[in-house]
């Protein structure tokens, strides 16, 4: 029975093991790493960033790919913003940032589903259309003098990481328990493994296809929000480059990028090792200049020893061909 | 204005109007062999049709676009990226991707110019490296897509970074080789026969062999196998491994290749190389109508998507509209394409019959193609009423204070680092307002990003536009040199802002502040603010960051002559993202105790700075830094950031547009001791150089009278 968990959670275990070796290097070499603020710090800038990757683990594992996720975390960034601006409280600012969020993504969701266009394309095409539209229509301008209420959602910057723990777990909990539990979870697993069986076995393809799009697009939304609120303006340029960010976590926390196979727990494992990389780099006195090469190196080194291990044990040849 | 130009410039049309006759026969037959010959699946066709339209649209909006000059102009900007598409032909018709060959690019461009300045190669030695390196990255890419069956997007997402990572490691991401010698450059700049770019002929050979490869051998029969069903071809006995590493191998080599035409092209090569390229071959192949999901895709698709990307980018930049445009644009047509092609095919599968429905559906996709044209046209239109207006009053304006000289208004092109950037922003401001006061029309576009080939690709396109003065913000000085010399030699007057390029390239230089002037004020202010002794951290913008990286060279030098008991405790980079400054800060202030002082050295790394300060309650850690105003004015009253630094932006536009109006009235003569620039007043010119004046520094006492 243990055997057998252990054996479904492969993957898991591998990241687990690696952010184990992570923090015994930084318990020895910088403890300072594991200071209380330090923790809470890493916590509150890759919260959004996780929050991102729990939409983009339910559009993997739904067999499809989301890579205009950080322009829709700029562009819902900027409507929090004005939402605020306009005198409207933090809640409003919220809903807006999800509603547009949840719009875009069901831009993206319908384009995918129903024209059957491959959402590498659609996603492509809204990443660069949605950015520059953007950067277009604000001319680069910031959003400034933001009402006081709007900073950490009118909490204290003392009570607000306690909050959004409590708020982020809970969501994260609940994906995972819908995931696992939940006919709409299963559908989607079912959809990543195979359409063609899932619409023969009376599921509805589209709509599971659309809708996992439609709600990362919602959660992309408000982890704009939460990234917002941290700060008292801003920029119309976030989130660049956050789609490499979110898709490596996801992967490296082992989910198929052909659909059908991964958790939510391996995509918090994910996001909390990539995250956890980057300043440990600089508590290890690492120069800035090797960084990127270095954090390349772990996820290849991280995909290949599972891909060694897994050929081992079956000892066939697997193809996977795929994007 | 000048008759030397009138002249250079009839007998280039009369070379060109014989020329034009030759690519519009060229053009013919391109069609009717891709019409003909091919018979181009649904989504070839409707791209075919929207190259056409591009081409009307433009012919009839933009100037000086339907030459035979600008049509070489655009095959030259296309070849670099054209390489890329070709190598990912391949791989997406296996049903995979390659993520990494931008990044290959800076890569291989970084070995080139370390193996020719730093080893003393030849320049076939030095290639050669280049390509062993690009041969190398290609294996290691095919070993784990084609040997352990590592999904691809994975491997390259990881080899993305990997290379891209090396080629910062390497040169700590500052160093710029340049300084190639002439008949290298010839291959990026030259010209043969005196209109083909000497480039040329690589990419047709590549197009060629790629063709023969894909369409005509046993190894592109074995790609579309394998794309259609990576089993299937297994049991039909092909090499399914070897087949499938031989695309990423050849993938790798081609980057290096296109990296040693770009470095040929620029003059320059730096680690940020190709940055962003492989997004933009992966839309010209999806374009060209090559499914993601393998087995589906032409060599000729990928040229036409190529050129339908070119011709719209180049011909937005000859129409004046901005360069946003391009992407709203390029995204509206690769979904209305597809969408279009899908439409047709289910549409054909409800009447059963193939033959008839590809013939039959005609209908849908001109009502799809005339939707996505009238979108666009909306749009230009939408800019246009919006442009109108924002000219409208600097006509009444201009015929109040001075009325233009010779009939037409004089045209003046400026261009920023980067577009969307608050700095440049606030530049521009000035510049429409000095535009305004002097009747000039002022054409402002650049680079959505920082990219020295997008740069010069925008002077090429203001060349062709014939317009009367260009100012450029110089992000790179070897790169833009060369282009900036050509548009002199077409009786362009030349003016740089903000950052110089080579002295010869243009008429004067806008020089706002010295990078020693700016070094030495930030690195004083830090000294005063501790007191001449402790530790500083320096945030920078990007680690490649050409001006950053002079600014932190005479920060060292200042601090060794100065002031020895100032240490640079570390620097670290914000990529101008104020999120990443922010982290940054963080750990930086619990990594380094001893740092009492951040220097931002980025407009947005500075309030990002600031607020990390302010969060982590640490009030004995001054800020200071390079940026503007407004954003930073809470953490300057708060008593955060202690001073900022930075010149009068709106001044600068203000200054450059008064500077350019000057030149083409002739009132700008060389040896000029000082000019008279409007509200500025009279300002000092020393030798070719317009000096703004010193630095500002806004403090809690001053940073209320500034508004930008």
């Amino acid at each position: 029975m243990r055997a057998k968990a252990l054996k479904r959670y492969r993957r898991e275990v591998s990241v687990a093991i690696a952010i184990g070796a992570l923090a015994l290097v930084l318990a020895v070499a910088a403890p300072g790493y594991f200071s209380a603020e330090n923790l809470s710090d890493l916590f509150l800038a890759n919260m959004p960033v996780l929050v991102v990757a729990l939409g983009a683990t339910l559009v993997i594992l739904a067999g499809e790919i989301d890579i205009s996720v950080g322009s829709v975390f700029a562009i819902c960034g900027v409507v929090a913003g004005i939402t605020a601006k306009l005198g409207m409280p933090v809640t409003a600012a919220a809903l807006a940032a999800c509603a547009v969020g949840g719009l875009l993504g069901a831009l993206n969701g319908v384009l995918v589903a129903y024209l059957h266009i491959p959402s590498i394309v659609v996603t492509l095409a809204t990443m660069v259309a949605l950015r520059d539209a953007l950067r277009w229509s604000t001319q680069g301008a910031w959003i400034e003098n933001l009402p006081r209420s709007f900073q950490w959602l009118g909490l204290t910057q003392a009570s607000y990481p306690f909050v959004t723990f409590g708020g982020v777990a809970t969501l994260t909990l609940m994906l995972a328990w819908t995931l696992r539990h939940l006919a709409a979870g299963r559908a989607i697993y079912a959809t990543g493994s195979n359409p063609d069986a899932a619409r023969l076995a009376g599921l509805h393809v589209a709509l599971a296809k659309s809708s996992v799009f439609v709600v990362a697009g919602m959660l992309t939304g408000l982890a704009a929000l939460l990234n917002s609120v941290r700060f008292n303006q801003i920029p119309s340029n976030a989130g660049v480059g956050l789609e490499m960010k979110v898709i490596a976590s996801v992967v490296v926390g082992g989910a198929a990028i052909t659909g059908g196979r991964g958790t939510i727990l391996g995509t918090v494992l994910g996001v909390v090792l990539l995250g956890a990389i980057g300043p440990a780099l600089t508590f290890l006195g690492v120069s800035a200049y090797w960084e990127r090469a270095i954090q390349g190196g772990i996820i290849l080194a991280s995909v290949t020893v599972d891909a060694v291990r897994a050929r081992a044990k079956r000892n066939v040849p697997q193809l996977a061909t795929t994007t | 204005m000048q008759p030397r130009r009138h002249e250079d410039t009839k007998k280039k049309y009369k070379r060109s109007s014989s020329c034009l006759r030759a690519f519009v026969v060229t053009f013919a037959f391109v069609f009717s062999w891709l019409r003909f010959s091919f018979a181009p699946a649904g989504q070839q066709r409707i791209l075919l049709l929207a190259v056409a339209a591009e081409i009307a649209v433009f012919s009839a909006i933009a100037q000086n676009f339907f030459t035979a000059a600008n049509f070489f102009e655009v095959m030259r900007f296309s070849v670099e990226l054209g390489l890329l598409a070709l190598a990912l032909t391949p791989i997406i018709i296996t049903g995979g991707i390659d993520l990494s060959i931008g990044s290959m690019m800076g890569l291989a461009a970084v070995l080139f110019g370390a193996a020719s300045r730093d080893w003393h190669l030849p320049v076939p030695a030095a290639a050669a490296i280049a390509l062993a390196a690009g041969l190398a990255g290609g294996a290691l890419n095919a070993t784990l897509v084609a040997g352990l069956s590592i999904p691809p997007l994975i491997v390259t997402l990881g080899s993305l970074s990997l290379f891209r990572g090396m080629a910062e490691g390497m040169t700590h991401a500052a160093v710029n080789y340049s300084g190639f010698p002439e008949r290298f450059l010839f291959l990026g700049q030259g010209h043969l026969w005196g209109t083909v770019p000497a480039q040329l002929p690589i990419f047709v050979a590549a197009v060629i062999g790629y063709f023969v490869l894909l369409h005509k051998s046993i190894v592109g029969r074995a790609w579309y196998a394998i794309g259609s069903s990576a089993a299937g071809a297994r049991y039909a006995g092909i090499a399914v491994s070897r087949r499938l590493g031989l695309a990423y191998i050849l993938s790798g080599v081609i980057a290096s290749v296109a990296a040693i035409i770009y470095v040929a092209h620029l003059g320059q090569a730096r680690s940020d190389a190709g940055a962003g390229y492989e997004l933009d071959a992966i839309t010209a192949v999806v374009l060209g109508g090559a499914s993601v999901f393998g087995g589906r895709g032409t060599l000729s698709g990928t040229l036409l998507g190529l050129f339908a990307m070119s011709i719209l980018q180049n011909g937005l930049h000859l129409a004046a509209l901005p360069s946003e445009l391009t992407g709203v644009l390029t995204g509206t047509l690769l979904v209305a394409t597809i969408a279009a092609d899908r439409w047709r095919v289910r549409r054909s599968m409800t009447v059963a019959d193939h033959e008839q429905g590809e013939i039959s559906v005609r209908n849908s996709q001109v009502a799809i193609l005339c939707a996505t044209i009238l979108a666009g046209a909306f749009i230009v239109a939408g800019t246009n009423v919006w442009l109108s207006r924002s000219v409208a009053p600097s006509a009444r304006v201009a015929s109040d204070a001075a009325p233009p000289a010779a009939g037409r208004r004089p045209v003046i092109a400026m261009m920023p680092k980067a577009k969307g950037d608050p700095y440049f922003v606030s530049c521009r401001a000035g510049a429409d307002e000095a535009a305004k006061e002097l009747g000039v029309e002022l054409i402002w576009d650049g680079p959505t990003s920082l990219d020295a080939a997008k740069q010069n690709e925008l002077v090429e396109n203001w060349i062709t536009r014939q317009v009367d003065v260009i100012a450029v913000a110089v992000e790179n000085r070897a790169a833009i040199s060369t282009v900036l010399r050509k548009a002199r030699d077409r009786g362009i007057r030349v003016l740089t802002w903000d950052a110089d390029a080579e002295p010869d390239a243009r008429d004067y230089f806008v020089n706002q502040a010295t990078a020693e002037g700016i070094g030495n004020t930030l690195t004083d202010e830090a000294a005063r603010l501790l007191g001449g002794r402790g530790e500083f951290a320096i945030i920078t913008g990007a680690l490649s960051a050409a001006n950053q990286n002079e600014w932190i060279a005479f920060i060292r030098k200042r601090l060794a002559e100065k002031f020895p008991d100032l240490t640079l405790a570390t620097i670290r980079p914000s990529d101008d993202d104020r999120d990443k400054a922010f982290a940054e800060t963080q750990t930086i202030l619990k990594v380094y105790p001893a740092v009492k002082l951040m220097m931002a050295i980025s407009a947005p790394a500075v309030p990002g700075s600031a607020e990390a300060v302010r969060q982590a309650g640490r009030r004995d850690v001054k800020v200071i830094g390079l940026s503007l105003p407004n954003i930073n004015k809470p953490y300057v009253h708060d008593g955060i950031v202690q001073t900022v630094v930075l010149w009068n932006t709106r001044d600068l536009g203000y200054l450059s547009v008064y500077a350019g109006s000057l030149l083409t009235q002739n009132k700008l003569q060389a040896g000029a001791r000082s000019m008279q620039a409007g509200r500025l007043g009279t300002l000092e010119v020393r030798g070719s150089e317009i000096v703004l004046g010193p630095p500002l520094m806004f403090t809690k006492a001053n940073i209320d009278r500034f508004d930008f």
